[in-house]
């Protein structure tokens, strides 16, 4: 008696994805991968001094040579507005432009004719036993291969948290294996 | 004459004057390290910087294609000022590659900029593919009609078709799979697995770089490296740089390779990662990217052409760009391609000595050509006819 309400307890706290957010999900994931930079810019709190003086910008020499820093500093700001356009808004612009076939759309690839694999999403090893199929995490939807790589990935994903005090599967070395250590 | 060659790729650009041997390979980036807060680095000022780690990247391409002039700008002043080329714009033309199917205002906006701002005396813009195919058919003494060029890089692979040196653009294919997307991939993976390296992209790339490699044998080498001990053949032990004693990282030798750190050294243990990265550019829907692979993509290329072209565009396969560097990466395509292709054609593919500034040599080719005045556009027909003059004469 005890037992199953533990399990209802259990089944209630479980928030499953549905396919909405597992698409969400997965799309973020290869948002990620197009990352330029995962931190932060380390020079985003540097203050620049106005007063400090400048030393490359040497004594003007008369009007003439400011002037024509002047022109050339305009044209350079015009350059920056003109050609601010992000990627998205470069693609909207050739969608609305819509040249014939050969363009940008036309080179894209279909999916591959080949099955998809199917990778443990915790040791990245095909599961050769099962191949094509393995196990699926019932919260997010990602493969697994093992016990052992289902605790592991419930202790590491925020979203498939366990709800009960089970780490019997996960070894002491595998878990060590894991822990996130700092570079 | 002076003649730049301007192979101005997302990650790195190639660049030096026909008379050159060889090409500056530079990082086309501004970056910023941790350590160093009085100042930035632009492009290969970053040889200058003593400590690597955590290094912030300002690129100017964006999913392969130029938005961020600002930043491109400041390395092609660079490039161009007194610490390189030293170049007098007004004697000088340039060659410079871009994207393929690049947005109508980006050609615009680089017009603008290498006629009016820095005022060459004429320009010739083209894809990097066309210089290496140039190059390989002079340098191919039996001068084939017909090329099918891989051209692999930072941003994304693209098969480029071409006959008679005209690219048929229809049948070019592109794969959302580079250097950059490996990359990042492999930094979230060893992050999960073993050492939060998010924020090393510069040192994890000189990882992928050193160990990643491309598997012939995918299914066995995956049980291969399930073994453990001696048995395991995959297995490599990679030694992260410090920046104090550790220079740079590097590969420990297999007879040493215990999967334990010596000393206080930080180690990454490589093993299916090693290829199971690179694969991505084979099964792009190993991370969810629905998309062919390349050997697909390219028999999808193929297919696309007219029949007779076919048995030509294979028998003269042409692999350019970093990637093509990876160990094993030729004879995989190989296999790939031959099991798809069908058995009565002959298959032939060169892989240059330097896959990356093959193009670039291309360049210098087709500047010493006798031809070459009449492909570009000069300064005066640009004032007099504007972009349109442009939008005919170059193939891009």
């Amino acid at each position: 008696m005890k037992r199953s309400q533990h399990r209802r307890v259990k089944e209630q706290q479980r928030r499953i994805l549905d396919e909405p957010a597992r698409r969400r999900r997965q799309r973020k994931a290869l948002e990620a991968l197009e990352q330029d930079n995962f931190q932060d810019d380390p020079h985003a709190d540097l203050k620049m001094s106005k007063k400090a003086p400048k030393f490359e910008e040497s004594i003007e020499i008369g009007n003439i040579v400011s002037s024509a820093k002047k022109k050339k500093k305009n044209r350079t700001e015009y350059f920056k507005y003109r050609l601010k356009k992000s990627f998205a808004a470069l693609i909207e612009e050739e969608q609305m432009l819509s040249a014939d076939p050969p363009n940008y759309f036309s080179a894209s690839t279909p999916p591959s004719k080949l099955p998809e694999r199917h990778f443990c999403a915790v040791c990245c090893f095909l599961n050769i036993s099962t191949f094509p199929s393995s196990y699926i995490c019932v919260s997010c939807g990602s493969r697994y291969c093992s016990v052992k790589c289902l605790g592991t990935h419930q202790d590491t994903s925020v979203k498939c948290l366990r709800t009960h005090q089970d780490t019997r599967f996960v070894s002491h070395s595998l878990a060590h294996y894991y822990s996130v250590k700092c570079l | 004459m002076v003649v730049i060659i301007l192979d101005n790729g997302a990650g790195t650009a190639k660049v030096g004057y026909s008379s050159d041997k060889q090409p500056r390979v530079i990082p086309n980036c501004v970056t910023k390290a941790k350590n160093v807060r009085t100042r930035i680095f632009i492009g290969d000022q970053i040889d200058e910087c003593k400590d690597l780690s955590g290094l912030y990247y300002l690129l100017p391409f964006q999913k392969g294609y130029l938005v961020n002039w600002e930043v491109e700008k400041q390395v092609w002043d660079h490039m161009f000022g007194k610490d390189m080329l030293q170049v007098d714009f007004n004697e000088a033309s340039i060659i410079m590659t871009e994207p393929y199917f690049n947005f109508r205002s980006i050609q615009e906006a680089m017009n603008e900029i290498l006629f009016e701002e820095y005022q060459f005396k004429s320009v010739l813009r083209t894809n990097a593919s066309y210089l290496s195919q140039y190059k390989k058919n002079k340098d191919d003494s039996q001068n084939p009609l017909c090329s099918l060029v891989l051209d692999s890089g930072y941003s994304f692979s693209h098969i480029v078709p071409y006959f008679k040196g005209k690219k048929l653009a229809e049948a070019i294919k592109r794969v959302h799979v580079g250097g950059k997307l490996l990359t990042n991939h492999l930094k979230e993976v060893i992050s999960y697995r073993q050492l939060m390296v998010m924020d090393e992209t510069y040192v994890i790339n000189q990882l992928k770089e050193d160990v990643c490699y491309v598997s012939t044998q995918f299914m066995k080498d995956m049980e291969i490296a399930r073994m453990k001990g001696p048995e395991n053949t995959v297995m490599r032990d990679y030694i992260l740089p410090d920046y104090t004693h550790i220079k740079r990282g590097y590969v420990r030798p297999i007879e040493e390779t215990t999967g334990k750190a010596q000393g206080n050294e930080q180690i990454i243990r490589m093993n299916n990662e090693r290829f199971a990265i690179p694969e991505l550019l084979f099964h792009p829907s190993d991370v969810g990217i629905h998309e062919m692979g390349i050997a697909e993509a390219l028999m999808l290329s193929v297919e696309s052409t007219s029949k007779e072209m076919q048995p030509h565009l294979l028998g003269n396969i042409l692999l350019t760009g970093g990637n093509c560097i990876l160990p094993g990466f030729e004879e995989r395509f190989y296999m790939d391609v031959r099991s798809m292709a069908p058995t009565e054609f002959d298959i032939s593919m060169t892989l240059p000595k330097n896959p990356v500034t093959y193009a670039w040599e291309g360049g210098v080719q087709l500047a010493n050509d006798k031809d070459f005045e009449k492909l570009v556009v000069t300064r005066e027909q640009f004032e007099e006819y504007g972009h349109n003059i442009c939008l005919e004469k170059f193939d891009v």
